[in-house]
């Protein structure tokens, strides 16, 4: 459509095209299935229940239960998770069930082991209560180390960038008004068809982040566009091919579907800084981010999709062609989805710490000094740690009171032999778990917190944690 | 051609990749080289007409040699995102007009960097 609009008119496009068909293919953390297993004789009331070993919700009818994509099962973590239980369903594989119940006296059982397949269950109803952003940040990792994150694996340094969504073949991009996509309007799901069954989670059509709420029949959908995933030490999810049908009903529409990735913008985002709103790096586009290749400072980085553009173009064709073959009928939908509203933050009752509300100032030390003038100011300071600090003030080094102990024990006289020269560091708005969670990994107990200058601020530590964690207790 | 090249713990310590080279006159290039307590592992690149006879001279040595590529993409499971892409050091992984993801085996150094990287697990170390 974007290439019609742009060759011969959104006037001439309006009068030939009749309906623009989009997709998407991306990891949809939200999802999950409601299943129905039916009744065992003597019957159960489930109260535990698992699936291929994960754990799915059953706080609800006696054999009810609700497997969220993101549930990892407790040995296989990372590698097995409730999307890829939903996959082996669609892909007709058998699937462990275990379930246990307290018994009641209508529902005497207390466990049963079974397999079964998506064809025993009375329903398997995919529910995915967020997809079809309408567009996504772009992230980076600007950190001196390798993070996990759910935008993937993002390599130091800005080494590389990520990215989600399809861009101009995103159902709301192309109907952003939400003239046509509405509370029941039938789409595209998984392979099989499903319906929007209202605006998703976080639903924020003011900044142009809208989503839909969706669901459809899992026994009629396909491997193919329903795969298990999983970000390494992140979690597990669903990817979920979904596709809307947009009637060109006048030329407002054919315009507005004519979008093209260049208008498309987003932010690249720093998801190095563990906080809610990350640093934007630079303002981008859907055009630069599929090309490949981003623009950064002096230089370019390697920019890819997480979600699948590929299988986002077979939804798309797919959908096209069941409307050509006449096998699915565009529905008008019976109410529209809100075009105002934004996202609200947690509501958090007690105060978040951060590095620099914990810190205190570092005790510290010159390159050139003696290791027995340190070893004194670690006794007069009553602390285990030092910073060594060069010239210019900046950040050179640490050294604790093990080193000088080895020191001793090695008859080692230069500081700069014994102490650490790499060290891990904090920012001052860095959140109190993120700087336990840098110290458990490095096996460390101390982090210097600097400014972007590399300036010494202050000394977290973790006996300071600790204290912490006792005063909350 | 690429040829991984197994160590014990008894060969670590000896000159075996430049006693091949003297031997057999071929420009070795090591891309790789892992050692630890168990021994080591190394991959080199050898140039095609003198692959044979220097693989002969590792063997002789008594050298665990494999020849051949190691990662894999597997079809089946990939979804061409194209994030893997963006992790290989050495330009190994490109995707077609069409957006499918494919490895070039010539350049990729077995770094195993993209197989975590990987929503499917569709790119396989083999061992």
């Amino acid at each position: 459509m974007t290439e019609i609009v742009k060759s011969r008119g959104v006037e001439v496009a309006a009068r030939d095209v009749d309906v623009v068909t989009t997709g998407t293919f991306g990891a949809m953390c939200s999802s999950g299935v409601f299943l129905n297993f039916g009744h065992s004789d003597p019957p159960i009331k489930m109260e535990k229940v698992t699936l291929n070993g994960v754990e799915a919700y059953h706080g609800s009818a006696a054999v009810d239960a609700y497997l969220g994509a993101t549930k990892m099962h407790p040995e296989k973590r990372f590698e097995y998770g409730g999307g890829h239980v939903i996959e082996d369903l669609v892909a007709r594989r058998e699937v462990e069930l275990i379930a246990s119940g307290y018994g009641t006296d209508c529902y005497p059982r207390k466990s049963v082991r079974t397999t079964i397949a998506i064809d025993d269950l009375n329903q398997a109803i995919l529910c995915n209560p967020r997809n079809a952003y309408q567009r996504y940040n772009a992230a980076t990792n600007g950190r001196d180390e390798l993070v996990y994150t759910y935008m993937g694996k993002l390599l130091p340094n800005y080494g590389n960038a990520t990215f989600s969504g399809s861009g101009e073949l995103n159902p709301l991009t192309n109907d952003p008004d939400y003239e046509t996509i509405g509370i029941g309007t039938k789409i595209f799901l998984g392979g099989g068809v499903g319906y929007v069954t209202g605006p998703g989670t976080q639903h924020d059509p003011t900044n142009r982040f809208g989503t839909l709420m969706v669901q459809g029949d899992l026994k009629k959908m396909n491997q193919k566009f329903l795969r298990g995933g999983t970000f390494t030490n992140y979690g597990t999810t669903l990817y979920v091919g979904l596709g809307v049908p947009i009637p060109i009903l006048n030329e407002g529409l054919a315009k507005k579907t004519g979008i093209s990735d260049e208008e498309i913008k987003t932010n690249l985002l720093d998801y190095g800084v563990p906080r809610r709103s990350r640093p934007i790096i630079k303002e981008t586009d859907y055009a630069e981010l599929k090309s490949g290749k981003l623009t950064l400072k002096d230089g370019t980085i390697p920019v890819k999709s997480l979600s699948s553009l590929k299988i986002a173009r077979e939804v798309a064709s797919t959908l096209k062609r069941w409307i050509e073959e006449g096998k699915f009928l565009l529905t008008s939908p019976q109410e529209r989805l809100p075009v105002e509203g934004s996202l609200k933050p947690m509501k958090i009752i007690r105060e978040t710490l951060f590095a620099q509300n914990i810190m205190v100032p570092a005790i510290t030390c010159k390159p050139e000094e003696e290791i027995g003038t340190v070893a004194r100011r670690i006794v007069e300071e009553n602390v285990n740690h030092v910073v060594v600090v060069s010239p210019s003030g900046t950040l050179s080094g640490i050294v604790t009171s093990f080193d000088i102990t080895r020191a001793v024990a090695m008859k080692e006289s230069m500081l700069s032999n014994i102490m650490t020269h790499q060290v891990v560091t904090a920012s001052p708005e860095e959140p109190v778990e993120s700087c336990a969670r840098k110290m458990k990994k490095h096996n460390i107990s101390a982090l210097p917190v600097i400014d972007a200058q590399r300036n010494i601020l202050g000394i977290v530590t973790s006996e300071r944690i600790s204290r912490l964690y006792g005063e909350y207790q | 051609m690429k040829v991984r090249l197994g160590f014990n713990k008894e060969r670590t310590a000896k000159p075996i990749i430049s006693s091949v080279i003297l031997k057999t006159r071929a420009p070795i290039n090591i891309l790789r080289a892992e050692v630890d307590e168990r021994g080591g592992e190394v991959l080199v690149e050898i140039p095609d007409e003198k692959a044979e006879s220097a693989v002969a001279a590792f063997k002789q040595m008594g050298v665990d040699v494999q020849v051949g590529g190691f990662i894999e993409i597997v079809r089946e499971r990939c979804i061409d995102c194209g994030h893997c892409i963006t992790i290989c050091p050495v330009s190994a992984i490109s995707a077609k007009e069409d957006l499918t993801v494919i490895l070039d085996q010539e350049k990729c150094v077995n770094c195993g960097a993209c197989v975590d990287s990987c929503p499917t697990r569709a790119i396989e170390m083999l061992q």
